[in-house]
């Protein structure tokens, strides 16, 4: 790192933004999988990304490994835009996808031979590269056999394997854990933590202990958007409970609604969702104990505004929370 | 550069199992078979001309008359083998959801979509090279031998050969099942073929529109020693065409997830 001082210009001093995420959203025709997302995520880090199924956790790392552009927003790896040439940021990146699928018919040596060949590893660096991450993943006495022979546990170190083939800045890792064995986990976990001392790591998991055990920040997401981001303990002490109300009401958004409901106790927030077909749905965000239904349902009628919708949710970061460490042993589900 | 890596483990893959082995030798087998018949209906030939039970044919030369038919055969023999070799292209990777990874990979579209093409072509390549060994034996034995024909005929089968496997790829882009492919590539190759006999049993401007369509026809030029820039750009076309249709095909993956 004691380069030149051209190098230090370039190089910010210390934790220098690896991944940046920038009202990043995916749709995948009306279904809304992303959502405004925008993070940082700093050199060094191990971020765990946390969420039930469907959160959009894979979605937003399949755009992190370049699987998919987003719909809109803009997506930095190592300071370089995404949307430019993809084919040149990934090589920044290494990708384990949340079930592995690699080609049953090479042996685990010739798979990583074609790994770090695409993924431009230099011709004279090729043998000590993949030595090296065969001894790093523990796969080096199973290095001859074939990839459809090995066992589970050793498939999925061959993901890891493959994903550093190319000495990545960034290790992205979908659901590394699912389907293997305490001591598996056990030693995945490990290798999580070793390699998140050089790297820069982003795992999504839906088990709450597996975060607090590896990851020093989690997001919590939930229907394609970011709730919360902190340490876990930090996110463990702020819960809030919290409720959204969509509704749904006529036209007459000519502030006359929006300064009803501002004045109403309770609402924090006020969004306006969408516009069509003469209603416009609003979304409120309520924090916790007050109980909105009744007093909004009394108000829009005082005042004879017609109200097409009214739906409250309560899911709290709390209930995720909740969720999530309950399913300590899910069954592997794809998104 | 990184889509000739690609092209290699196809090619590497598809030796390692034991569809490629079986495709590669029944081929030879094949191939040798069709040029052991026509070496000998020839020999039959010149023997009956000797005999003076057939009038001299000075203007069929042997490389006409086994090249020019050999050529013919193998063209049609693509029709198979062809579904065969692009079967496993996309629809393999697919099945077994390598695809995610590829895609991962600092690799472009177009890169992916290059390196399984020229996988595909460098084996029809691999497969068709041993028959040359065939022209080595006659040139050893001392017959004359029109180069520049077997040259063309050469040129013409590989032309052929990826256009083929062109539309090949486009196919096993569509789906997950390999069998499916190679049925579906096998039905259009069909049709492709079938326009070479409409268009001889049709007349005028038809037929030639018809015959303008079919690879076969621009095909046959070549078995005859003819290198014409208009058939050349009809298979540089075919290819691209059908290049261009997988490369769109697989980026749905962008709003199908």
């Amino acid at each position: 790192m004691s380069g030149s001082p051209e190098k230090l210009k370039t190089l910010p001093p210390e934790n220098p933004v690896l991944v940046r995420l920038e009202n990043v959203t995916k749709s995948f025709g009306s279904f809304q999988a992303l959502d405004q997302v925008s993070l940082e995520i700093l050199k060094g880090d191990i971020v765990g990304l946390l969420g039930p199924n469907g959160a959009g956790k894979t979605t937003a790392m399949r755009i992190l490994s370049g699987y998919f552009p987003p719909t809109s927003g803009k997506v930095w790896i190592a300071g370089q835009d995404m949307s430019g040439q993809p084919e040149k940021v990934k090589k920044h990146v290494g990708y384990l996808p949340e079930t592995v699928h690699l080609y049953g018919d090479m042996s685990v040596m010739e798979f990583l031979d074609f790994a770090v060949k695409v993924k431009g590893v230099p011709a004279a660096e090729r043998s000590k590269r993949i030595e090296e991450i065969l001894f790093q993943c523990g796969i080096w006495e199973v290095r001859r056999r074939l990839i459809g022979q090995l066992s589970k546990g050793y498939k999925q170190r061959v993901g890891f394997a493959q994903a550093l083939a190319g000495d990545p800045e960034v290790l992205v890792l979908d659901e590394p854990t699912t389907g293997l064995d305490p001591e598996q986990i056990h030693k995945i976990r490990m290798l999580i933590r070793e390699l998140g001392r050089t790297r820069t790591v982003l795992i999504s998991t839906h088990i709450l202990p597996e975060v607090s055990m590896v990851c020093d920040r989690v997001l919590i997401m939930n229907e394609g958007r970011v709730l919360a981001d902190g340490s876990v303990e930090e996110l463990a002490a702020g819960l809030v409970e919290r409720q959204e109300v969509l509704l749904t009401t006529g036209d007459s958004t000519d502030g006359e609604i929006l300064k009803m409901l501002e004045r109403v106790t309770g609402i924090d927030q006020i969004h306006i969702q969408s516009t069509k077909a003469g209603k416009t749905t609003l979304k409120l965000v309520v924090s916790a104990g007050a109980e909105i239904g009744p007093v909004l349902t009394r108000l829009f009628v005082e005042k004879n505004i017609p109200l097409y919708e009214l739906r409250i949710s309560r899911l709290s970061l709390e209930e995720i929370f909740l969720r999530l460490v309950v399913q300590e042993n899910p069954p592997a589900v794809a998104l | 550069m990184k889509a000739l890596f690609l092209a290699r483990k196809d090619i590497s893959s598809f030796f390692h199992s034991w569809l490629g082995v079986l495709v590669y030798s029944l081929f030879i087998v094949m191939t040798g078979a069709f040029f052991f018949l026509l070496l000998s209906g020839y020999q039959r030939l010149s023997l009956e001309i000797a005999r003076g039970s057939v009038p001299d044919i000075q203007h069929v030369s042997l490389t006409q008359f086994i090249f020019g038919a050999f050529f013919m055969n193998l063209g049609t023999l693509f029709t198979l083998l062809v579904p065969i070799l692009s079967m496993r292209a996309f629809s393999e990777e697919h099945k077994h959801q390598t695809l995610e990874l590829l895609f991962t990979y600092p690799l472009s579209d177009y890169d992916i979509v290059a390196g399984k093409f020229a996988g595909l072509v460098w084996f029809l390549f691999l497969l068709i090279l041993p028959s040359a060994g065939y022209i080595g034996f006659l040139h050893w034995t001392g017959v004359r031998l029109d180069w520049g024909m077997l040259a063309a005929g050469y040129a013409g089968l590989l032309m052929l050969g990826a256009s083929y496997l062109a539309l090949g790829l486009f196919v096993s882009a569509l789906t997950d099942n390999p069998v499916v492919t190679a049925m579906m590539t096998f039905g259009a190759l069909i049709v492709l073929n079938g326009l070479d006999w409409i268009s001889s049993s049709l007349e005028g401007p038809l037929a030639h529109l018809v015959q303008f369509f079919s690879p076969l026809g621009h095909f046959r030029d070549f078995t005859l020693g003819v290198i014409d820039l208009g058939h050349l750009l009809y298979f540089l076309f075919f290819c691209l065409y059908f290049l261009f249709l997988t490369l769109r095909v697989i980026e749905t993956r962008n709003w199908k997830g």
